[in-house]
């Protein structure tokens, strides 16, 4: 669900830059907060690489199958360092096996990142009200997984049609995104499902994990 | 699962001995030059500069084809169907299909710039330089230090963690794992696998802050002079942006008017 380079105009991949790097400037910012800010880093670079290389693993749907992409998880765990490490995932996965781009690396960056940004605010939501149980960690998992893709492809539906340079008529452009849209929902809902499974399973086994860095 | 891609970067070329820093800087300029171009006329001039590019580069043509042998599947269903779908100009049917001037054009500028982007982007990012090279001159050209840290720290552990889940895996396949379809079992079983992988992730860096302290992690400012530009640096870097400023302004002034190109 990467936008490759060639087919956004240049107005909208340098929006996609001012945008990423307006977005990482705040993360940083928020990262440099912190009473050590370095202290963190080792932590969210390793689990960005662990979530470079989950994204690999095919899960199977038969007759195809699909590939995680976990920003919502990532968001949940990662807090303000989940748009840095998104940034850094992207770029080492266009130049290394060319999903999405360079030109396109700050459009890919908003489509991917801003959700994830969400995400965490989503999870963070579960320590309102009562005590925090795995049942509610698995609720809340699951909406930060599936809002977080539902608006990555939202975003990239949008911009991909609306940048083609061609004109597209109206009803073949409908018909595109219902497509699209219905093609992507059993990513969205096993996204949120393995977004639950995943914090509930870290909530037993390391549940510091799921304080957000 | 291992990751190697720049085991072409220690040959020797004019743009393997190339300053980084103006690499990166000639690289970005050379790429949105070439997503500027919209008239068809310029795609012959692009490709011949992307040619010149990889040719003086001395790369053999089986590097840059990894990249280029499976384009994107975006690219391709934009490829395929554009064609058919976008246009009012026909030029051609079969049946209910019918090809569109406009559509295919659109198609080919796509998949030129795409092919002209990827080539020049790999080449000179990964073809000519090592990736932590090129990462260290985006650090010498300002990518705040979080950012550095977390891309190098990001780089040095992805083949180990991809080795990890490449024996989780087996093990989960000697022990009977099976998925050929979609299951709640088979999800948890996927999820538990990912949930390992992002504990040993996250137990190890511990260790790893541990040992960065212990080796003046935090202590040293940015290097200083780890770059010098020769003269010949500057050289290159003015000619390939003669040559994206001559590219822009080419499309700039040929108004990229498809039908006086036709006519």
């Amino acid at each position: 669900m990467h936008i490759p380079d060639g087919i956004l105009p240049i107005q909208v991949t340098a929006a996609g830059y001012a945008a990423t790097a307006a977005v990482t400037w705040y993360s940083l910012r928020k990262i440099k907060q912190k009473e050590d800010p370095r202290q963190d880093i080792p932590k969210a670079s390793l689990m960005t690489a662990a979530f470079f290389v989950v994204s690999l693993i095919h899960i199977p749907i038969p007759p195809t199958s699909v590939h995680l992409v976990l920003n919502g998880l990532m968001g949940a765990l990662l807090g303000y360092y989940a748009f840095p490490a998104i940034l850094i995932g992207l770029f080492f996965q266009a130049v290394m096996f060319g999903h999405g781009g360079l030109t396109t690396l700050g459009v890919n960056a908003i489509i991917m990142g801003l959700p994830a940004i969400i995400a965490t605010y989503i999870f963070r939501l579960r320590k309102i009200g009562n005590q925090e149980s795995p049942r509610k960690n698995g609720v809340f998992g699951f909406l930060s997984g599936f809002v977080a893709i539902g608006l990555s492809v939202a975003m990239f539906v949008a911009i991909l049609l609306t940048s083609l340079p061609a004109d597209l008529n109206a009803v073949v452009e409908q018909a595109a995104i219902f497509a699209l849209a219905i093609a992507h929902l059993p990513l969205m809902l096993i996204e949120g499902v393995i977004t639950a499974f995943l914090v509930v399973f870290l909530r037993r086994v390391r549940p510091t994990m799921l304080d957000s860095l | 699962m291992k990751l190697a891609i720049d085991e072409y970067a220690s040959l020797n070329s004019p743009f393997h001995r190339w300053d980084p820093r103006y690499k990166l800087v000639g690289l970005i300029i050379l790429i949105f030059a070439f997503s500027f171009i919209r008239d068809l006329r310029l795609l012959l001039a692009m490709v011949l500069v992307t040619a010149a590019i990889y040719i003086i580069s001395g790369l053999p043509a089986r590097f840059i084809l990894r990249w280029l042998r499976f384009p994107s599947f975006i690219i391709l269903v934009i490829v395929l169907t554009l064609p058919f779908l976008s246009g009012e100009q026909v030029i051609a049917s079969l049946g209910p299909l019918a090809l569109r001037q406009e559509g295919l054009l659109a198609a080919l500028l796509i998949a030129v710039r795409f092919a002209c982007i990827v080539t020049v982007g790999i080449t000179l990012l990964v073809g000519t330089t090592h990736l932590l090279n090129s990462i260290k001159a985006m650090r010498a050209l300002g990518l705040p230090l979080i950012m550095a840290d977390m891309a190098l720290l990001t780089f040095r552990y992805l083949n180990e963690l991809g080795q990890d889940l490449s024996l989780m895996l087996t093990s989960m396949r000697l022990r009977g794992f099976r998925q050929r379809s979609l299951s709640p079992a088979g999800l948890r079983t996927f999820a538990w696998l990912s949930g390992s992988l992002l504990v040993r992730s996250y137990e190890r860096s511990e260790w790893v802050y541990r040992a960065m302290i212990l080796r003046g992690y935090g202590q040293s400012s940015r290097p200083q002079g780890e770059y010098q530009a020769r003269p010949r640096d500057a050289l290159i870097l003015g000619a390939i942006v003669l040559t994206a400023a001559a590219l822009v302004a080419g499309d700039v002034l040929l108004g990229h008017n498809i039908a006086a190109i036709l006519q």
